[in-house]
């Protein structure tokens, strides 16, 4: 550790001392070296120089990345403002479009018809809210047996469970073939509306309705006649595998009528064919 | 004295015009103030011990800034910047340490 200890013994520069032997040999010097007073004012113009320097680059700087920072947070949440506020604009937008065109429509016999024609269809294609009397399914995987997890959660993304007793997506896909063909006007997963292009698909071990991602229990809502639902679902050949495989496997099938439920208006609707009618602005 | 004004000189000017430093110059900015802090403990050590030189001050100044930030450069060019600035700044910070402690022994006696 030579060199720590030279570097605390000699912390004063030896040129000092040497410089005062010089001086000692040669005692004629004095009046020469009080001469350059005007450099060592500079070197000492150019240390306080540098420390102010190194001062304000740290106190302002360090501000001026706070600052952009503050600035960038204000930046989105003025976007996030606008998205919203754009958003709101276009709900109403199309609340207002439905509502002139349903008027327009009622002002003769076929445009009622057509209006009807179009109301319905809009609940089928899953545009609008859907209220009304139904069936609920649940589905959840079969409870953990005690030695699988030790942790004892149901983390749909652990992928420590066994295959069997877990719910897939296949099995969402059953359920809700059943239920259209059950005579559903409507059918929600856990608050997720199903449109003719929703997909049901699993990545990993989540299960993702629409690209979002559910975790169990999983609800599907289906809006329709609730006796006649109940009994054509009850009935089916879905139901009987779902029962069978609550028996062998544990997993967990229940349907049960609900009054009055409203499913949701299907998320990021597009228009595919549909474009704007050139040359007519309103 | 001309010493102590011209340091107060140069500290408000720094702090008046708030000069910026160029990007490329900024990884240097420690080092040259730690060099400059040594010189200026160093130079005081001195005085307190009789022996200051004006021409040692001045040249040993300006020589270990360039110096530590030469080898702070050729750090950067092979990858090892950072730990040499490091490197720089505790061997400064060591004397800086030390002047201090022989200042105050000239001062206070203990």
């Amino acid at each position: 550790m030579s060199l720590l200890v030279d570097t605390m013994a000699a912390s004063l520069d030896p040129a000092y001392a040497e410089a005062a032997k010089r001086r000692d040999a040669a005692p004629a010097a004095p009046a020469a070296s009080r001469r350059p007073w005007a450099v060592v004012g500079v070197a000492a113009v150019a240390v306080g120089l540098v420390l102010a320097i190194g001062a304000v680059q740290t106190h302002d700087r360090a501000p001026d990345a706070a600052r952009t920072r503050a600035r960038l947070v204000d930046a989105v949440q003025a976007r996030t403002h606008t998205t919203e506020t754009l958003q709101q604009q276009l709900d109403r937008l199309r609340t207002q479009t439905s509502n002139d065109r349903a008027r327009l429509l009622a002002t003769s016999g076929a445009g009622a018809a057509l209006d009807d024609e179009v109301n319905s269809l809009e609940a089928a294609a899953g545009t609008v809210p859907l209220h009304g009397d139904g069936l609920r399914v649940r589905l959840d995987d079969a409870p953990a047996a005690d030695n699988s997890n030790p942790l004892g959660g149901t983390d749909p993304r652990a992928g420590t469970g066994d295959a069997v007793s877990r719910v897939l997506d296949r099995d969402l896909q059953q359920v809700v073939n059943a239920l259209w063909a059950a005579g559903a006007r409507g059918i929600a997963i856990n608050g997720e509306r199903l449109t003719a292009q929703t997909a049901i698909r699993s990545a990993g071990s989540a299960i993702l309705v629409a690209y979002r991602p559910l975790s169990p229990p999983y609800d599907i809502t289906a809006v329709g006649d609730p006796v006649g639902l109940e009994t054509r679902f009850g009935t089916s050949a879905t139901a009987d595998r779902f029962r069978a495989y609550h028996d062998l496997y544990g997993l967990r099938f229940t349907y049960v009528r609900v009054r009055g439920v409203t499913l949701p208006a299907a998320s990021a609707l597009s228009l595919r064919y549909a474009a704007p009618v050139s040359g007519s602005q309103p | 004295m001309i010493i102590l004004l011209a340091l107060a000189v140069g500290i408000g000017v720094g702090l008046y015009v708030e000069p910026t430093v160029p990007l490329g110059l900024q990884p240097y900015l420690p080092i040259a103030v730690v060099a400059a802090l040594d010189a200026l403990f160093g130079a005081v050590r001195a005085q307190l011990e009789g022996i200051f030189d004006d021409k040692v001050f001045v040249v040993s100044f300006i020589a270990n800034v360039l110096v530590a930030a030469l080898i702070v450069f050729l750090g950067d060019q092979i990858g090892v910047g950072g730990q040499l600035s490091t490197g720089v700044v505790v061997v400064f910070g060591i004397r800086i340490f030390s002047n201090a402690a022989a200042i105050r022994r000239h001062l206070f006696r203990a």
